[in-house]
């Protein structure tokens, strides 16, 4: 039996992984491409374009890429855990209910119908891709009410056919489109970064910081939930309230992470995961460390799919699979034997 | 339990007032700002058929960057590397200091030139799809570099090659071509597309009618029903086309009613040159005029 959390535990560990991920962001924004010189980079920008591009480099292109990859990496890893708790199932991730196609979908579109606007500096890309991803999961939300109050089969089976379905209209639009359209979005499904405004950054990082915040608020009605209903009840917690915000904030922290970066997959269900093997169950810390692992994460990933095949770029999502998924098969094969909760 | 709510909701509420205060006005000045003139000595290519351009421009020496994929002329594989035509590095653009980088007008090429207008780069952006373009887009970059003469020199040139060629094809009853982009699945070059220009300069014409796709899939049905008198492959990689061409011969056998397979017309070109609209359309569309008409050719 593991000891009971504490709370001295909980901010010694948050503490160390936040340590942690700084050193991380540090040492990833030293790794490049291109060699830069600090002393560059801290004299400032110069008079024109072009006058200093180590600092350049440095602020506009890899800074902001390693603050996107720590938001969106946060985002789902948060959000894997909190489908994961209230699905009661551990193959859930945050695109289980049907929002990596929804989003796809809308990406589509947004590509195919050759729009040219920008709403807040965010492309129509992102702006479709954002309202696919909600709107989806509002469809499968509403569809799973109508299966029972929260009968959790009839959620996750609603989510599948929707995926599917969805999938398959993202198949129709890709044999129908231009060539260049279909590159474009095959590139935006696996996942990508580029490095966005500081403004779309501050404003990202306050919604994501914010869910999460509020996620680490209802933790204990979550750790209740993961029980069952008939438990939680019995320990007075409102299940209706709790899942719905749960699921409302998990859904949007993800939509946003999804119209930031695309479909990156796999973040949001091995972290969770492999936090919960090495740490346990309990969601107080769960969340927290998920976010901060998370972050590190897709930050590590995005620096090798910045440089492994250099001159060129991967899409970071292809990284995340074929490096986190041995990884977490080491961690499930060592730990589950001492995890109870696994049988 | 209601206030720590209203503690959360105050506090994103000030941290998005901060983040529109302190980035908000200074990113509206910034686009505000037109970036200073300057000429383009330092010039960044991000697709083989711009830095194709740009040579036949005489513009090597101002070349300071090209992506992975520009591999004609040979000296531009010497040429430093800023990634590849869909995956651009936007690092290396920046290292390489350009003073114009010129994109295409695909979704992700445009997206690297408003990237880097963002950071305070120029960019230059031209639409390459049909021949016509291609004329415009050499004197855009003309004039953009500062060489409006050779430019025009350069189009009046293609041109009057193109309109030799047509005079001697122009008489001739047109070939019927059928264009195989890719074997498996069978996929063939539409009427909408800047290939199936190449086949009319050729003084040829697309066996296929009218398609919803601008490369439609194809059954064996339609590559029996289109009659085609040639077939033209371009090959995907520049070597052993011999051996590419025994391919093609045995896969097309199995077509033995299509005339072009029965008279031993299929025919596996290289396809650098029609593949991308370049200063080369010349070569593509001799090369594919050789394809049709062997004899015309031959003094």
């Amino acid at each position: 039996m593991k000891r009971l959390l504490t709370p001295r535990n909980l901010i010694v560990r948050t503490g160390v992984a936040l340590v942690v991920l700084l050193v991380v962001m540090f040492a990833c924004s030293l790794i490049g491409t291109e060699s830069i010189s600090w002393k560059a980079v801290l004299d400032g920008p110069g008079a024109q374009p072009a006058a200093n591009p180590d600092y350049e480099i440095f602020v506009r292109v890899r800074l902001p890429r390693i603050i996107l990859a720590c938001l969106v990496g946060a985002a789902l890893a948060s959000a894997g855990v909190v489908f994961q708790a209230l699905l009661r199932n551990p193959l859930a991730d945050p695109y289980i209910l049907g929002i990596s196609s929804g989003a796809g979908l809308g990406a589509m579109i947004a590509v195919i119908s050759g729009l040219n606007w920008t709403l807040w500096g965010r492309s129509p890309i992102a702006v479709f891709a954002f309202a696919g991803a909600l709107g989806t999961v509002w469809l499968v939300w509403f569809i799973g009410r109508l299966t029972g109050k929260f009968h959790v089969t009839g959620l996750l089976l609603a989510g599948v056919v929707v995926n599917a379905f969805f999938s398959a209209v993202i198949m129709f639009l890709t044999s129908i489109a231009k060539g260049e359209h279909v590159y474009t979005t095959i590139f935006w499904l696996m996942g990508n970064m580029t490095e966005e405004d500081f403004l779309v950054l501050w404003i990202g990082a306050g919604c994501v910081v914010g869910g999460m915040l509020a996620l680490f608020y209802i933790s204990p009605q979550l750790n209740a939930l993961s029980f069952g209903d008939d438990d939680a009840r019995s320990m007075g917690v409102n299940i209706a309230g709790t899942r719905t915000i749960a699921f409302g904030i998990a859904a949007g922290i993800t939509a946003i992470a999804v119209s930031l970066s695309g479909l990156i997959g796999f973040v949001g269900l091995i972290v969770p995961h492999a936090v919960r093997l090495l740490f346990g169950p309990d969601h107080r810390q769960l969340l927290p460390l998920s976010g901060i692992v998370g972050a590190t994460f897709l930050i590590i990933a995005d620096t090798l799919a910045r440089i492994v095949v250099a001159p060129a770029q991967l899409p970071v999502g292809i990284v995340t699979a074929i490096v986190g998924g041995p990884f977490f098969l080491i961690l499930l094969v060592k730990y589950s034997k001492k995890v109870s909760w696994l049988k | 339990m209601m206030n720590k709510w209203w503690w959360l909701l105050l506090m994103i509420s000030c941290w998005m007032a901060v983040g529109i205060v302190v980035f908000g006005p200074r990113q509206a000045q910034n686009s505000g700002a037109t970036p200073p003139p300057t000429d383009a000595d330092r010039i960044v290519s991000s697709a083989p058929n711009l830095t194709e351009i740009l040579f036949a421009l005489g513009l090597e020496k101002e070349i300071v960057g090209v992506t992975l994929d520009s591999d004609y002329p040979p000296a531009a594989t010497e040429k430093p590397k800023v990634g590849t035509f869909w995956q651009p590095n936007i690092e290396a653009v920046v290292a390489a200091k350009p003073s114009l980088v010129i994109t295409l007008g695909f979704e992700q090429q445009k997206n690297l030139a408003e990237r880097l207008e963002r950071i305070g780069y120029n960019s230059l952006t031209v639409n390459i799809e049909k021949v016509s373009d291609l004329f415009d887009a050499i004197e855009e970059i003309g004039a953009a570099t500062g060489g409006p003469e050779r430019a025009n020199e350069l189009v009046g040139d293609i041109r009057k090659k193109l309109d030799r060629l047509s005079a001697l094809a122009g008489t001739e009853t047109k070939v019927r071509v059928l264009w195989v982009v890719q074997r498996e699945p069978l996929r063939v070059a539409g009427r909408d597309t800047f290939v199936n220009e190449i086949i009319e300069l050729a003084g040829g014409e697309n066996a296929i009618g009218p398609t919803v796709h601008k490369y439609p899939p194809v059954g064996a049905e339609q590559v029996i029903a289109c009659s085609a008198e040639v077939i033209i492959e371009p090959a995907m990689s520049q070597e052993d086309l011999a051996a590419q061409q025994d391919r093609a011969f045995q896969y097309w056998s199995k077509f033995r009613n299509v005339p072009a397979v029965r008279e031993g017309r299929v025919y596996v070109i290289r396809g650098d040159t029609v593949s991308r609209l370049g200063p080369r359309l010349y070569d593509g569309v001799e090369t594919t005029a050789r394809c049709l008409r062997p004899e015309l050719l031959e003094n």
